[in-house]
């Protein structure tokens, strides 16, 4: 089968995030507080599908932020399937089936997300010294609130597989 | 099918309609006068051509305000024909350009935003100065930068000035309210003086805003000098 089902579950999953993420910002604007959480979203992809379906879900999902964000477009559709491939590459090394290594990897891959959009879109203000000191706000707001929201993004598609009567094992089991 | 009409509710209705396309003959004569009037006026004066402005009220219903970008969202697009470049105006003055039109939402640049410039004037004062955001702190009240001032200008924190925009931009009518001048300090140049704006703090929980739609947009290729 060209696409695994899951695959459309997580798409789903990964839109009501930014969706949710999105709103939040927007309340949180008047403090000048802003949270990029897109760590999450490359995480099961990498490590419960297979190579054609984690593509698919991958360029869907960087195309969507895309076009949500007011980034350059392609930011973050080339983003994601390298820092996706990377992940999906040393996969046999992670379990998939508990939060702890889905969690480091979703911090990992959220700070490689801020360090792209960073470079990308910041880098005429590198000299501001109000530029560095909102950056390291976000990023600390972000990864403090991805702490909580990790775990139950991660067990919200896992119960998602679930109802719909999914697979709910990755394709590769980790090396023992 | 009812009875004929007597002969002088005709004559009457006749009339009536007569007086009705002579006020209408006479309004139209009476704008075209006006219109001739405003012209040669501002041939007299040597001012640019009145731009007139329709205002489209839109709800914003995102708000993407970090380092990276400074920007709001709202909700009317090509459905309601709102232009690449319009100006933004809520009760407090001016929030900035339209820089994204999509079907039915639109992107507006902040005027906090580094990528934002305009021209604009101190409120009494016709000479122009440049307006300019800036990357924002993230804490206190949201600045921007003012450039090109003359030097006899004075501001201080008793007597700040306000800023406010021209219509020498063409984008924004005048006298819209930028923000206040607090202090003022030769620029890098020494001819002018440059200084920090403080903007409103509504800018930041914006709820509606109002689009200035050009009725008579400018044709770059024909209304160029």
């Amino acid at each position: 089968m060209l696409l695994d089902p899951r695959a459309i579950i997580l798409f789903g999953a990964n839109v009501l995030l930014l969706y949710l993420t999105l709103l939040v910002n927007s309340a949180l604007a008047s403090g000048s507080i802003y949270l990029l959480i897109l760590g999450p979203m490359l995480v099961f992809p990498a490590l419960y599908l297979r190579h054609q379906s984690y593509f698919i879900c991958t360029l869907f999902t960087g195309l969507w932020v895309d076009a949500a964000l007011p980034s350059a477009f392609g930011l973050f559709t080339i983003g994601f399937l390298f820092a996706g491939a990377f992940v999906f590459q040393m996969r046999i090394r992670f379990r998939a089936e508990h939060n702890y290594h889905p969690i480091m990897l979703a911090h990992g891959l959220n700070f490689s997300c801020i360090l792209l959009v960073t470079v990308a879109m910041g880098f005429s203000y590198f000299s501001s010294l109000g530029f560095w000191l909102q950056v390291v706000v976000t990023s600390l707001a972000s990864h403090l609130v991805l702490l909580v929201v990790a775990p139950w993004f991660f067990n919200f598609e896992r119960m998602l597989f679930e109802l719909c009567h999914m697979d709910t094992e990755p394709e590769d089991f980790p090396t023992l | 099918m009812g009875a004929p009409q007597p002969l002088q509710g005709r004559v009457d209705r006749s009339g009536q309609g007569s007086r009705t396309r002579q006020v209408a003959l006479f309004n139209a004569q009476r704008k075209e006068t006006l219109e001739n009037e405003i012209q040669r006026l501002e041939s007299i004066l040597k001012l640019p051509s009145r731009r007139e402005f329709r205002y489209e009220v839109a709800r914003v219903v995102r708000r993407d305000l970090n380092a990276w970008w400074q920007q709001i969202v709202i909700r009317k697009g090509k459905d309601f024909d709102i232009p690449v470049g319009a100006a933004v105006v809520f009760s407090g003055g001016v929030v900035g350009r339209v820089v994204e039109v999509g079907a039915f939402t639109s992107r507006v640049e902040l005027i906090t935003s580094p990528n934002f410039r305009m021209a604009a004037n101190f409120e009494g004062d016709e000479r122009p100065v440049v307006y300019q955001g800036v990357v924002q702190g993230g804490f206190g009240t949201s600045v921007g930068t003012v450039r090109d001032a003359p030097q006899d200008v004075v501001a201080s924190t008793q007597l700040p000035l306000k800023l406010v925009s021209t219509r020498l931009g063409g984008t924004f009518p005048p006298g819209l309210l930028i923000g206040r001048v607090t202090w003022l300090e030769p620029g890098s140049t020494g001819i002018f003086q440059a200084g920090e704006v403080e903007l409103d703090s509504q800018l930041l929980s914006l709820h509606e805003v109002a689009v200035l739609i050009p009725l008579y947009p400018i044709d770059l290729d024909s209304d160029a000098p």
